[in-house]
């Protein structure tokens, strides 16, 4: 009797003793880790946090083995529980494997790719990038994530926001120095405003295409419009949210908006926002040295219209409202039409109509009588 | 002035003599041709550059080469047309000065109190319609508009097309309101060409006159009572027609 009701009870007793063996493994597996982690940092920080030890690569590089306790125990990494053995898969104990990378670039590159572990979804779109397109066409400094986000002493990347354009400056000096005096870059390091582009605003973050691609161009007006037309935040800075709108309705406007929307690739020069307002340097409309300073505006037009005389910039209705003050002739010609057009509709729909019913009428009477 | 023409049929007993009356020159009727045929052009080239983010502009402007194209065809269209709006101009300034313009195309009052009966008769307060000369208030309203339109058409289209040469002459300001006004009017005389002429030449009566050059007697009699009656009285001259009281 009492076999058979252990027989009987086996299968309630392994979903209980699986089930406590299970839980024991979410109680308990954490704690292990991160005790573990703790473990193997202090572990190789016992001969790496000796600012002596370095080693020579075989291209004569002298590479630096030291990292510094406080600085890894800053990163956001460290703190998680995100162990040395994570990147550096190879290295499980002492004495190391040899290392048989010819220079440190090489080695760098080579070790990046265990980001791919866990940030797989970014690491992704950086393989659709310019970056790696020039990495692939064998420029071997094109960037890779640590170039941006640090090896060791990983931070987060916009804190503070200021870090971004910095960073990017680092290769691209000459575009990072023209944008801090822009009207974008000042507010940003002047005035640490959260609202005005940084590099990755426009460029995008980890799948950084080409800006000089005819697609970007035509694309390029509806990227400053996510900002220009956003009326919360331009109410903020006094600045006008119809621009992109008026835009739209100029004859550029008008032209690239075709291109967008058919024929993104083909090349076209219609003028989009950069062409009159600048790229890395975009400056207010009433510092002299702007573009587009009424002062200067000639001299922009004339880069596309060569040879267009001072009245030209008259024909630019400047990204405002058909007003009388501003667009006299385009006032007149708005405000006749807008009587004209449908008064020639109703006088001839109407005498027509009058016309159409007298003839059936008095047709109707002959055929009757 | 009058020609009797036999009408061609093949029955020999009753001879139906069917009498017509010139009304247009071959000049004036090619220059309809020419006008039709070039406004048509214009038209169909100029409206899906207007309206290039609907479907069937889409269709029709495929590709950049085919936009070229068109534009190539509507600047080439317009050329024409101004062709034949300084012919019709200089011929009508030589009828001037050899003084034979016959004037009957000139608006007058007559034309106003024309329109005003005719509007009365329209709404059953008259029962006649007023009697019309070689051209009615109707005739005058769609060539006056149609001149005033293509002048506008004419300068307008000019000014987008060299804007660069123009403003050296005259305020930039210009550029942005001939884009509006070559847009605008186009669709102003569509509307009243499609509306106001179509009805008059092809739903009141099928009046083919322009092209034939010829109108038949009874619709001479019917639409232009006043020249009909001036033609037809014309060789007894010393008797009172009595035509002015209509």
């Amino acid at each position: 009797m009492s076999k058979h009701n252990v027989v009987k009870k086996l299968p309630g007793v392994f979903l209980v003793v699986g089930f406590l063996i299970l839980s024991s493994t979410l109680l308990f597996t954490p704690t292990q880790a991160k005790e573990l982690a703790q473990e193997t940092e202090t572990y190789c920080l016992s001969c790496h946090s000796d600012p002596n030890l370095k080693t020579t690569l075989p291209s004569g590089e002298t590479l630096s083995l030291y990292i510094s306790p406080e600085q890894l125990k800053d990163s956001v990494h460290s703190p998680n529980g995100i162990e040395c053995e994570a990147c550096h898969t190879n290295i499980t104990t002492y004495p190391h494997p040899k290392i048989d990378y010819q220079n440190v670039r090489e080695l760098s590159r080579s070790y990046y790719s265990a980001c791919q572990k866990c940030h797989p979804d970014n690491y992704t779109k950086t393989m659709d990038s310019m970056h790696a397109q020039a990495a692939e066409a064998g420029n071997l400094d094109a960037p890779i994530c640590t170039d941006c986000h640090g090896s060791h002493y990983v931070h987060p990347p916009d804190q503070p926001r200021t870090l971004i354009p910095s960073t990017c400056g680092n290769c691209h000096s000459e575009e990072y120095s023209i944008y801090q005096s822009s009207i974008h870059g000042n507010a940003l390091i002047q005035e640490s405003n959260p609202d005005v582009p940084v590099c990755t605003t426009c460029h995008g973050v980890h799948n950084i295409q080409d800006p000089r691609t005819q697609q970007f161009r035509v694309e390029e007006p509806d990227l400053c419009a996510s900002c220009h037309a956003n009326q919360e935040m331009m109410s903020k800075y006094g600045l006008s949210a119809d621009v992109y709108d008026l835009y739209s309705l100029s004859w550029h406007g008008v032209d690239v908006s075709v291109y967008d929307a058919r024929w993104p690739t083909i090349q076209h020069n219609s003028a989009v926002c950069t062409d009159c307002h600048g790229i890395h340097d975009i400056l207010n409309p009433d510092d002299p040295n702007s573009s587009v300073n009424p002062k200067n505006l000639l001299v922009t037009c004339q880069k596309c219209h060569p040879g267009v005389g001072p009245n030209w910039t008259g024909a630019w209705t400047g990204h405002y409202e058909i007003s009388l003050e501003r667009t006299p002739f385009l006032y007149y010609v708005d405000w006749f039409y807008s009587i004209f057009t449908p008064m020639i509709l109703w006088i001839c729909g109407i005498y027509v109509a009058l016309q159409i019913i007298r003839l059936i009428v008095s047709r109707a009477r002959r055929s009757l009588r | 002035m009058n020609q009797s023409k036999q009408s061609p049929t093949s029955s020999p007993n009753p001879v139906k003599l069917v009498r017509t009356f010139p009304r247009f020159s071959v000049s004036q009727r090619w220059e309809h041709a020419v006008l039709l045929v070039c406004i048509a052009i214009l038209l169909l080239t100029g409206l899906p550059q207007k309206y290039a983010a609907s479907t069937w502009s889409q269709a029709i402007i495929s590709t950049p080469e085919r936009l070229e194209v068109i534009q190539l065809i509507h600047h080439i269209t317009a050329l024409v047309l101004t062709g034949l709006v300084f012919y019709h101009l200089g011929k009508t300034f030589y009828l001037i000065i050899r003084r034979k313009l016959p004037g009957d195309m000139l608006p007058t009052i007559q034309d106003i109190k024309d329109a005003w009966n005719m509007l009365l008769y329209l709404i059953y307060i008259k029962k006649q319609k007023p009697a019309f000369g070689k051209y009615n208030f109707e005739q005058k309203v769609t060539y006056w508009f149609l001149f005033f339109s293509i002048g506008i058409m004419m300068i307008s289209g000019y000014v987008m097309w060299f804007p660069e040469t123009i403003t050296r002459v005259i305020p930039g300001g210009v550029i942005p309101a001939a884009i509006m006004a070559h847009s605008t009017e186009a669709i102003a005389t569509t509307i009243f060409i499609v509306i106001w002429h179509f009805y008059h030449v092809h739903l009141e009566r099928l009046n083919l006159s322009i092209f034939s050059g010829w109108l038949n007697e009874e619709d001479m009699k019917k639409y232009h009572t006043l020249e009909y009656n001036q033609l037809v009285r014309k060789p007894r001259k010393n008797q009172d027609s009595g035509d002015n009281n209509l």
